[in-house]
């Protein structure tokens, strides 16, 4: 039974239109934010953020949202796919914020990924940046020596980081705890060691990578649309943003399945699953995989937007960066790793000064969040299967 | 179909030098209700852990339902009919009481990757098929926790927690249920409302056998048809609980006198 | 292989395995009393080989000349400051996460890893670039058959081993050791026993992270260069021995310390390709000897109570 369409929330308004409100808002900001360019209209920017979120909690704004998805979930995800369209569509002529936005789009698929592993699981991955690299580096070898179709590269990059993975998935899954964070650690430092010494894959110097092409249309034009020439980055934007969305959607639908429970299951006790008929080892490599295939997929689309990679662009830092835009969010929480990505991606690029110390920022912000806020950003809910359902008996 | 539901037979387990079980026959007819009793360290809790695979057994056999189950892992033994609580409660707190029963369903839903990712439909009706079951086995305990089954555990007394754990260990209908100190960190009224749970639950559910391994005499008087006595691993008397009471050698394993 | 060749692959094998072993056995103390990971241990190594070379500074400045003076001044200085660092961390950062997820310690020391090596980078003047960090040891070499072994390499090997014998030493020799253990073996029962625990746990991180320092210098010393970025791959190295060996255990830790330097060697003599691959090769084969041992090949005392 459906009563919430009657519900009034924040400031007596029904939570469907404080949903589409919010979105409406978040895509004004979006929008700005991207475009903004002096260091103070950021830092204003980011400010208004951080007072919009802190009343929005304060004031119930954060409860009526929640009602809004979980009563209207269909008309607020069609929202936020419009919403991000009108984004990409009102930059459409901007080169550097249009690559911002994807970078972010594209590091969220990353955290989704780390987050089945780790959130969901409690498997961390420390080589988030390594299987994001081979992703990258498979785009480069297919798209330069191969007449694989880019799009299919893009899956293959998946692929490729789902079977470098199976190499680690036995001292992975036989490990817990700091016995397996020392296998993906030494495997994440050894990716790095090897792309460097290898003269095949370039070296220290690193690879060119081609552009995406879909159907003879190459990603590297601009397209023009009534006459306007766009950026070519709104091609990867929209390609981007659709692998960011159907990530998300499949992320969400497995933590809000039979497979989902299994591994929430597996990370809260893992002795005691196994004796209620769990198979662990199933879980555990199905997250695993899961995992590493959104992150391969991602880096894969992020080789071919930059059209060069490099080994210094897949260091340890950077997985831990990947690992902080989890954290920050909250673990197991889709939202909050969204979130993250936005803090973690756009907030040092649009301030420049920040850039030189964003890891030093990060893990800062990081150690702080552990202390005193352990659940994270935006902290996961207890889990469901359907929100929208809730049986009167 | 034999009357015998379990039987061990020189199980021995090791750990290092330390012999936790040494040489444990013992059988277990459907229907009954069996104490496992005896001082700290003398092998109760190892039995449950050779006898749902968390441990490996060092010798003997396990002969369940009529096939052998020994060495097998957790989760096939699970799936052979045989569910357990733990000692310290072993739920997921942040999960909801409805989440925490379906993981011992597990075994009973479709864990296909396309089905749970793409069968949205197909998935509903699994769940909500759950959630009656679920809720059914809840409400046989108490009607107040069958009105909160989407709250998280962690937010539960031990009463209910235990009682949630019983939920989760029943709801694949096993043949044999292990209880392992279900009265530990509870009162004495809270004692003796599971008790009377556990009753009613094995009025409800016909055949199920169940051991229980207690430190409350009460407890065991007033729930078991047959007890067994262990003592460094060994069995050292069994019987009814009148006749393992009077028993002197159980007296002196307790007590440390001769 | 000629004789020589293969004399100065071990005595860089040994000199590789002594430093390893000392990161190591640091971490086996801090999981030896609280059952953490501090995996900032190898960025406090870095810290304390800059504290050593800004001591050298100093005297520099002073005008002490005798190389020996200098070198004692740079080891007090940076053990010290280190070993008061080390016990700061575990005050502030180790213990406060104590009750939480064993994992959230591992990652706040890699957030503060990371935090300590950025900041080296960002404000130590010219940080970002390395070090030369001075020769104070004799350098005059003994010919052992075609194979030259030079003093300063035989006495940081000789040092190195001794501090790791003294460790040993303190562990299971002294009351201080004996209070570290009890620690290790039953928190609660230390406690009763009259253990001042959390006096106990900061003079070991203390110790460890003292101990890195040594190891930090001795590093500098043999390579003559130190750079902010140093402390990452050690730290990872001392993580994966003390891991190999098992956690907990110190006789584990200077096994694998010697383990992973012989598998550096190994890698760097027998690949035919070519050398660079050693670090590569190394890890390669930690990462299969989990697979193999998963709890290390001196099992951990397995802590799930069923």
């Amino acid at each position: 039974m459906k009563d919430n369409t009657t519900k009034t929330g924040w400031l007596g308004l029904p939570p469907l239109v404080v949903g589409l409100g919010a979105v409406v808002a978040v895509v004004i900001f979006g929008w700005q934010f991207l475009l903004a360019e002096s260091e103070l209209e950021v830092l204003g920017l980011v400010a208004l953020a951080a007072v919009a979120g802190w009343a929005g909690g304060k004031t119930g704004l954060t409860g009526s949202l929640n009602e809004a998805m979980r009563g209207h979930g269909r008309t607020m995800n069609g929202a936020i796919m419009i919403g991000l369209l009108a984004v990409i569509g009102l930059l459409s002529e901007e080169h550097f914020p249009l690559l911002m936005l994807t970078t972010m789009l594209l590091y969220l698929t990353v955290g989704l990924g780390l987050n089945v592993q780790f959130g969901l699981t409690g498997m961390v991955n420390f080589a988030g940046a390594a299987f994001f690299g081979i992703g990258a580096y498979t785009s480069a070898v297919l798209t330069t020596h191969s007449a694989v179709p880019p799009l299919l590269i893009l899956i293959g990059g998946g692929l490729m980081a789902a079977a470098i993975g199976f190499l680690l998935i036995v001292p992975v899954v036989r490990t817990a705890g700091h016995y397996s964070a020392v296998v993906t650690i030494a495997f994440g430092v050894l990716f790095k060691t090897f792309l460097e010494v290898n003269d095949v894959l370039g070296g220290p110097q690193g690879l060119m990578v081609d552009s995406m092409k879909l159907f003879g249309w190459d990603f590297n034009d601009g397209p023009q649309l009534f006459g306007i020439e766009m950026s070519f980055y709104v091609n990867y934007a929209l390609l981007g943003g659709g692998l960011a969305v159907l990530a998300f959607m499949l992320t969400q639908r497995l933590e809000r399945s039979w497979l989902g429970l299994a591994l929430d299951s597996v990370r809260l006790d893992e002795t005691a699953s196994a004796c209620f008929g769990v198979n662990v080892v199933r879980a555990k490599v199905l997250a695993f995989t899961f995992g590493n295939i959104l992150v391969g997929v991602a880096g894969s689309l992020y080789g071919m937007m930059i059209s060069f990679i490099a080994p210094n662009s897949f260091t340890f830092a950077d997985s831990l960066l990947m690992v902080s835009i989890v954290l920050l969010g909250g673990l197991g929480s889709l939202w909050g790793t969204a979130v993250a990505a936005v803090i973690v991606v756009l907030l040092p690029e649009k301030l420049q000064i920040l850039q030189e110390y964003r890891f030093l920022l990060f893990s800062g912000l990081v150690i702080v969040m552990l202390l005193y806020r352990p659940q994270g950003l935006l902290p996961r809910g207890v889990r469901q299967f359907f929100p929208s359902w809730r049986p009167q008996r | 179909m034999s009357d015998i539901l379990l039987e061990f037979e020189g199980l021995a387990k090791s750990f290092g030098g330390v012999r936790a079980l040494d040489g444990l026959d013992m059988s277990v007819k459907r229907g009954e209700i069996i104490g496992l009793i005896g001082p700290n360290g003398s092998g109760k809790t190892t039995s449950f852990n050779v006898m749902t695979g968390v441990y490996s057994p060092t010798q003997g056999r396990v002969r369940f339902d009529g096939q052998d189950i020994t060495g097998l892992s957790p989760r096939k033994v699970y799936e052979a009919g045989i569910a357990r609580t733990f000692q310290r409660s072993r739920l997921c707190l942040p999960l909801s009481i409805f989440d925490n029963i379906m993981i011992g369903n597990h075994a009973r839903v479709n864990n296909g990757l396309w089905f749970n990712l793409m069968n949205r439909r197909g998935l509903r009706q699994q769940v909500e098929d759950g959630y009656a079951k679920a809720r059914d086995l809840v409400a046989g305990f108490s009607s107040n926790l069958a009105d909160r089954m989407f709250d998280p555990v962690g937010a539960l007394p031990m009463i209910e927690r235990r009682r949630i754990e019983i939920c989760r260990a029943l709801v694949s209908s096993p043949k044999l249920l292990l209880l392992d100190e279900p009265s530990a960190g509870m009162t004495h009224d809270e004692t003796a409302q599971l008790m009377d749970d556990i009753l009613a639950v094995r009025d409800r559910m016909g055949d199920l056998s169940i051991i229980i391994i207690e430190h409350e005499m009460g407890v065991i008087e007033r729930l078991t048809d047959h007890c067994v006595v262990l003592s460094y691993g060994k069995k050292i008397s069994e019987g009814s609980y009148a006749q393992i009471a009077a028993d002197s050698e159980v007296q002196t394993a307790y007590l440390g006198v001769d | 292989m000629d004789i020589g060749l293969l004399g100065q692959y071990l005595a860089n094998g040994m000199m590789l395995g002594t430093m390893y072993a000392l990161v190591a056995v640091g971490f086996t103390l801090f999981f030896g009393v609280l059952d953490v990971i501090k995996f900032s241990h190898g960025d406090v190594l870095m810290l304390g080989s800059f504290t050593g070379f800004t001591a050298y500074l100093g005297v520099l400045a002073v005008g002490i000349v005798n190389p020996w003076l200098t070198l004692v001044a740079i080891l007090v200085v940076s053990i010290t400051t280190t070993a008061a660092l080390g016990a700061v961390i575990a005050r502030y950062l180790v213990l406060p996460l104590k009750s939480a997820p064993p994992l959230n310690i591992l990652l706040i020391t890699l957030m503060l890893g990371t935090a300590l090596r950025e900041a080296v980078r960002l404000f130590y003047p010219d940080g970002s670039n390395p070090k030369a960090f001075p020769a104070l040891l004799p350098t005059a070499s003994v010919d052992l058959g075609g194979f030259a072994l030079r003093a300063d390499s035989a006495i940081l090997m000789a040092a190195g081993i001794a501090v790791i014998i003294g460790l040993n030493l303190l562990i299971n020799r002294t009351r201080l050791g004996l209070a570290i253990r009890a620690v290790a073996q039953d928190e609660e029962t230390a406690k009763i026993m009259g253990i001042n625990y959390t006096m106990i746990v900061l003079l070991t991180f203390g110790i460890g992270s003292g101990a890195a320092a040594f190891a930090g210098i001795m590093n500098g010393l043999y390579y003559n260069e130190i750079n902010f970025g140093m402390g990452l791959l050690l730290g990872l190295i001392g993580f994966s021995a003390a891991i190999i060996g098992g956690l907990g255990n110190i006789y584990g830790a200077i096994l694998g310390g010697f383990l992973f330097a012989g598998l550096q060697t190994v890698g760097a003599v027998a690949l035919p390709f070519a050398s660079a691959y050693k670090d590569v090769f190394a890890f390669g084969v930690v990462i299969a000897l989990m697979a193999w041992k998963p709890t290390g090949l001196i099992a951990e005392r397995s802590s799930d109570r069923v």
